[in-house]
Order: C-alpha cells, then structure tokens, then sequence
C-alpha cells in the first residue's frame, strides 16, 4: 500500500466517522429543503382548490406555516382519504397535514402528534326523510365519505341499531349529492363541511338536522411511527400554533365560531 | 425509500371479513354474466332480424358499453338514474353497471363467433325443414356459444374485477368494499391489499382453470 492511498483511506475514514450515523426525517427534511404534506383537497375548508385551482384551506396554511417554522418550502400532495397511509410508507410525502381522527387502532401503524384541530359532528337530512335528530336515523339508509371517523363512527351505530343500511361513499361531494337525490336519507359530516355544503346551494333539499352523540374528533398530523425527532417537533409546533395565536387566526379565516379546545380535562396527552 | 413493517397477523386476522366479501363479490359477477349472457344472446338476434330499429338498440348497446369506461356506467346506474328519481342500491347499481358492460362486450364476442360459422350450416340447417328460428336456436346458437366460450370466461374475469369499482356507488359488502373499510379502520394498507390481491388472483385464476377444464370436457368432438 503506498502512502498516498493510505492516506486518503485514512481521510474517508474520518470523514465517515464525523458524518452522523443516521439522520432521521427531520433532518431529511432540512437538508432537502422541502416539507411535503399530504392534504385532503376534498375536504372543504380544511383542503380545497380556489378559482384558480390552488389548494387552499386550513390544512394548506397549516403545512405552509410549519414549512416556514422549519425554514424549508412547502409542497402540498394532493393526497385522497384512502392514500394518506400509501403516501407516508412510499415516502411521497413526509407529513400528513390531513385531518386525520387520531385513532388507537391507526396509531398502531403510524405516529400521530397532538391534536392540532377538532371537529363536531352533526347530521345533515334530505328534507322528505323527516329527520329531525340524531335518533331519528334509526332504520334508514344513511351514508358518509369512506375512511372518515364519522364514517366509521356511524357504520358501528347502524349496526347497533340493528336496522338501517349504511353506505360509504369514496367523496364528501358524492354524500352530498347521493343525499341531495334522495339515495340516502341522512349523513353525519363534521359541522364545518355540512354548513359550507348547505349554504354552497350545490344541493336543494338538505338541512343541517342536528348535532351526533360522537366523541368530539380530535385530528393529528401524522409521520412515520418511529421518527421520534419529528414527531417531537410537530408537538411543540401545535403547541406553539395555539400558543401565539396562529390556531385561532386560522380558524377565524377558515371556519369562524366558537374555537374548539385541544385538550382533553383531567388527563396529560 | 420504503419504511414501513408489515403485520401480517394483524390482516389474516380479518381474512374472514375479507372472505365473506369475496362470496357477494363472486355472486355479483356471476348475476351479472348469467344476465350478461342471454341480453347478448337477445341483441345478438335483434342485430340479425333486419330490422331496423331493434339493430339500431342493439348497436347503440354495444357502442356505448365498449367505448366508455366500465367506472361510468356504473356511476351511471346510480347517480344517473338517480337524477331521475330511480333510486338503486348499491348492489343493484353495480349489477345493473356490470351487466350492461357484460352484454355489450359479449354481444361483439358473439358476433366473432357467428363470423366463424359458415352461411351453409344455416342453409343445410333449413333445407332440411327447419325454420329460420329453429335453425338459428338448434344449429347456430350451439355452435357460437362453443366457440364465444373461452371469449366468455375472459368476460367472467373481467366482471370479478369490475366489481372493485362498486366502491364508488356506496358499496362496502364485495371484497374491494370490505378492503377499503378495514384500510379506514386500522391503517394497514400494504397487508390488506396485498391480501386482496391475492384473493382476487385465487379466484381469477380458479375461474379460468375451470372454464378449461369444463370447455375440455364439453367440446370434445
């Protein structure tokens, strides 16, 4: 071996030492400069698409401020309900800022972080169904967007009751239209989508009939189970979203009302 | 870039689930092609009788069932209809959409294999006193069905795959349904489809084996 290729072997050697052994998906993130979130654009006001066919909504602002906190670029995946997970795992996106109800059974194959939002449920009748309550659905044909909370939420309901028929749809769109037609006779949506798509006009014949017996459905953002390091960080940035303000600013913009609290009394997260 | 652990334990364990929605799906698609088959077999004969409006259905039929896609008619039987006030199930939606498809593609099959039978058979079959319908029932149809049979069991497959799409008219009992439920429920995505998959590949791949055997057997001469 002559001097100088000992030499340089001796260089790589340091240099692999000094480089760190594994950097993990937060640093992924900084060294690439872009922060990729997978956003619902179905999913009026939290991800939708304007006139000129930009997302936007409170999802996208949220992804937009948390690319900022990391001082990268954010990219918004357009990433439908049934996908997000497909999207994580195949590393299209790093983060999933997508309204995602923060389920013990999901969180066994993903790492959710504290809620950053949530929603009520309320049921939204077709008129000539003459429903005026949650209870009121009881043996009718109700239906609600597929992979949602409430969907999931409301099929368990059905089946307790032991008669009706529940159908999912693969749109929040389709649920508005299979109930503005009659198909279904009632829906449970989260208020902020049952409100925006009474008022939107797009479908006569429904009214908001009333609010759901669920749990309040609290969302997370979601990354890989194991990526500590992130997941840490999009703690504290919930955490300082709704320390500053910014939670509020957004939700005045996006939704307006009442703001909905993101603790949980008498228990730590 | 793939990072991810697959539990497969936690996927057979709905394998149950999944095989009960693989039945509802193996009922739809042979509703659909036992349908399928005799509206094929009417449009057939209505493009052959000459005249010219039961031609022109049966034209129409066929042009629309091939040159659009199966996602839309099917989206068709439900939100179509139901813009008019006919209301389907899910069930009968996807039926009615897969069936429609069926008839189309099949009633073209038949029209191949009529091509391949020679005008005399017809021809020999009525200079032996048989009358147009008769020759067409005991001596053409046999004969068309024997050769459109292989093309029938490709239909057969593609109906058990069609039904995938029923996810889009509200349909959660057939096996893709059953699939994407338990996706929303517990997030393992990779297992459950991949367990699908190999579901629909069994019985794909049983229905042709057996369509083999079957025509092995029957079409001995």
């Amino acid at each position: 071996m002559t001097k100088t290729t000992f030499a340089f072997g001796l260089l790589a050697a340091t240099v692999a030492m000094a480089a760190p052994s594994h950097a993990d998906k937060l640093d992924d993130i900084i060294a690439s400069g872009t922060l990729r979130c997978a956003v619902v654009l179905d999913f009026p006001p939290m991800g939708m698409r304007d006139e000129s066919n930009n997302p936007v909504g409170f999802d996208v602002d949220y992804c937009n401020d948390l690319a900022a906190a990391l001082g990268v670029t954010a990219e918004i995946v357009e990433t439908p309900f049934p996908e997000r997970i497909p999207a994580l795992m195949s590393g299209r996106v790093d983060v999933g800022v997508a309204s995602t109800s923060d389920t013990l059974e999901r969180a066994k194959t993903v790492g959710m972080s504290i809620p950053y939002f949530a929603f009520e449920m309320v049921v939204t009748a077709n008129d000539a169904a003459g429903i005026t309550s949650f209870e009121g659905m009881k043996g009718k044909t109700v239906g609600a967007t597929a992979g949602t909370f409430e969907a999931i939420a409301l099929e368990k309901q059905v089946t307790e009751w032991g008669e009706g028929t529940f159908r999912p749809y693969q749109t929040q769109a389709d649920v508005f239209l299979a109930l503005s037609q009659g198909q279904i006779d009632a829906t449970v949506s989260t208020s902020t989508v049952a409100q925006a798509n009474v008022k939107s006009g797009n479908f006569p014949g429904i009214a908001v009939a009333g609010s759901a017996p669920f749990d309040i459905d609290y969302v997370a953002l979601f990354t890989n189970r194991e990526e500590y390091g992130l997941l840490n960080y999009l703690n504290l940035f919930v955490n300082q979203q709704v320390r500053t303000g910014r939670y509020a600013e957004l939700y005045e913009k996006w939704v307006g009302g009442d703001l909905p609290s993101l603790t949980v009394d008498n228990v730590y997260r | 870039m793939f990072n991810y652990t697959f539990q497969w334990k936690q996927a057979l364990a709905r394998l149950p689930q999944m095989l009960d929605g693989a039945l509802v799906t193996m009922q739809i698609a042979l509703l659909s092609m036992a349908i399928g088959i005799l509206l094929a077999i009417v449009l057939t004969m209505f493009r052959l009788s000459g005249i010219r409006v039961l031609s022109a259905i049966a034209r129409t039929w066929v042009e629309i069932a091939r040159n659009t896609p199966a996602l839309f008619q099917i989206y068709m039987a439900h939100f179509g209809l139901g813009s008019f006030g006919i209301y389907l199930s899910p069930f009968a939606s996807i039926l009615l959409g897969i069936t429609f498809n069926n008839a189309g593609y099949l009633t073209e099959n038949f029209r191949g294999a009529l091509k391949a039978i020679p005008d005399t058979q017809a021809r020999a079959a009525r200079s032996l006193g048989f009358p147009q319908a008769g020759a067409f029932r005991y001596v053409v149809l046999p004969q068309m069905l024997r050769i459109a049979f292989l093309p029938m069991t490709n239909q057969m497959v593609w109906a058990i795959l069609m039904t995938s799409l029923g996810v889009t008219v509200g349909m959660n009992s057939d096996l893709y349904g059953v699939t994407q439920d338990l996706n929303a429920l517990t997030f393992r995505t990779f297992e459950l489809f991949a367990l699908a998959a190999v579901i629909f590949y069994v019985i794909t791949k049983a229905i042709t084996l057996g369509a083999r055997l079957i025509a092995a057997r029957l079409f001995r001469y």
